[in-house]
């Protein structure tokens, strides 16, 4: 029988990551994601499994890079600024094939940044904070509830792929409380012959990010750009509210998408036609859908939390002849609804002049 | 929409804590809710609030800007509270220092003096739930026997009973059914 509690959303992360079957946490505490650490530090030991706070980020990074390599599942979580310092090890895990889990908890930027939730972190964890030619798999929560799926989801699409994933979420999700039904614990794993086990009985593995030979570099990383192209065909994850006879779309993640969603109903009231899309999947973004979107409605609103990053995406899908407006706040500030209605009574009376 | 809910206060009075009870009781009692913190840095005795949105569909916006419901436990956090609230909403002012008088005629007014009440109970750290108990009298947007459950659930033996007393008594501190002014 599955339960359904009350949960706080960076708790519905750690939870999901213990359902998972995480082996080994690795963290060091920063705002706004501290539950998380703070709920695996009691729930691993309980289990006999690893949780380690680490002495800064780079270390907790650099341990999921060890842990992942042994086969086991393993993850670390942050925010923004500690984030930052673990780009040169995710670069170093998509190079080497290593899965893991890494959670970034978004808060204001850049710099220090402040503890309120943002989505300022788009073009680091879509595009690659990191060196090199790699692709990150990036799961995008709406909800306490996706938190908890979301992230046990990670784990296997990180072990699916032999690739770091990401749940990239905002802080002010993190902190918020809603029902969730507590997930069957995962109890199937996938085999992983490449792990670093000891090598009993077996030739050696060899897990590293790169070759000095300068002939086997290039279809080596070929091997992982179409490895990209794969996910992308097979990994894009969106939800549609009101769609099917929308004229102005909204798209949206995180808890901007939760404003949206109430905009976008208020808005119905009003008798404006509009939609939602919502991302659950950053990358692999959902172009395609957007794209044939962009064939029948002209009108597109990018609501997102930070100076305007997811929407260069749209404007990719959508092409030039549709109109993408932005409505955003920055700096650890949320977006209240009735900005967003009030963006798409603006495009609705600019349509209607038209 | 059942009911959109900002409570308000100082850091200490257990603002968080009637927000969560709130939440547990309506989510006990069937209903979706959202409880989200207002969170910053801040030092002790520095403001704290909280969202509550309960509700028989799902629930969009985390954040609440129009409440139709204001608790505030102090008068700082009312003076901020009051202009936000819906038309014909509900504040709630915590009367322990006496005297605050809303502006707007639009909304429903009512007060509690509920430090005071509670201190008569034995601790003045018992407030918020007088308070608590004196909203859900006028306005049972959960029941109080949903508060009771969802306390049962969050607090130890050592303090339960105290802050049953105190919701109950919170609840029959209000006379009025309807004090619009």
């Amino acid at each position: 029988m599955s339960k359904k509690v009350l949960m706080v959303g960076n708790v519905a992360i750690a939870e999901g990551a213990v359902l998972a079957g995480c082996q080994a946490y690795f963290g060091y505490p920063i705002t706004p994601q501290n539950e998380i650490l703070e709920h695996l530090s009691k729930r691993l030991p309980e289990l006999g499994r690893v949780f380690l706070q680490t002495e800064s980020e780079l270390a907790a990074i650099s341990m999921v890079i060890g842990a992942g390599a042994t086969g086991v599942r393993a993850m670390t979580s942050t925010s923004s600024p500690g984030f930052s310092l673990q780009q040169e090890g995710i670069s170093y895990m998509a190079g080497a094939q290593i899965p893991g889990v890494i959670v970034n908890v978004m808060r204001g930027g850049p710099g220090l940044g402040n503890i309120g939730g943002a989505q300022g972190d788009y073009f680091q964890a879509v595009k690659g904070g990191g060196h090199g030619d790699y692709r990150i798999i990036n799961l995008a929560p709406a909800s306490v509830q996706e938190m908890m799926d979301l992230t046990m989801l990670a784990f296997e699409l990180a072990d699916k792929y032999r690739n770091p994933t990401f749940i990239l979420v905002d802080g002010f999700l993190g902190q918020a409380m809603e029902p969730v039904i507590i997930r069957d614990a995962v109890t199937k794993f996938p085999a992983k012959p490449w792990a670093i086990t000891g090598a009993k009985g077996r030739p050696k593995n060899l897990l590293d990010s790169f070759e000095m030979n300068p002939v086997n570099y290039p279809s080596r990383v070929k091997k992982l750009l179409d490895k990209y192209e794969i996910i992308r065909r097979n990994e894009v994850r969106f939800e549609g509210l009101l769609l099917e006879d929308a004229e102005i779309v909204v798209v949206a993640y995180g808890s901007a998408s939760r404003s949206a969603m109430s905009a976008v109903k208020l808005a119905r009231t009003d008798g404006i036609k509009a939609g939602l899309l919502r991302p659950i999947t950053l990358f692999p973004f959902p172009e395609k859908a957007l794209r044939e979107l962009s064939l029948r409605i002209q009108a597109f609103l990018v609501a997102e939390l930070s100076g305007g990053q997811m929407i260069e995406d749209v404007r990719l899908a959508v092409g030039l002849d549709c109109e993408v407006d932005l409505v955003n706040r920055y700096a650890g500030v949320p977006l209240p609804a009735e900005e967003i209605l009030e963006s798409l009574r603006g495009i609705a009376l600019k349509q209607r002049k038209n | 929409m059942l009911a959109e809910i900002v409570i308000s206060g100082s850091g200490g009075q257990g603002v968080l804590v009637i927000g969560r009870l709130i939440a547990e009781a309506g989510f006990l009692e069937g209903q979706e809710v959202v409880w989200s913190p207002s969170y910053s840095a801040e030092k002790r005795g520095g403001t704290v609030s909280c969202m509550v949105t309960i509700s028989t569909e799902k629930v969009g916006s985390l954040m609440i800007t129009r409440p139709t419901i204001g608790i505030a436990m102090n008068h700082a956090a009312a003076i901020k509270l009051e202009p936000a609230l819906k038309k014909d909403g509900w504040l709630l002012v915590n009367q322990a220092e006496n005297g605050y008088q809303p502006a707007r005629k639009d909304i429903h007014f009512l007060t509690v003096s509920a430090n005071q009440l509670a201190l008569e109970l034995g601790s003045e750290s018992t407030a918020n739930i007088v308070a608590l108990g004196a909203l859900l009298s006028i306005h049972p947007v959960v029941s109080l026997d949903g508060v009771i459950k969802a306390m049962a659930q969050l607090f130890g033996s050592k303090i339960l009973e105290m802050n049953k007393q105190a919701l109950i008594k919170g609840s029959k501190s209000v006379k009025t059914k309807d004090e619009k002014i």
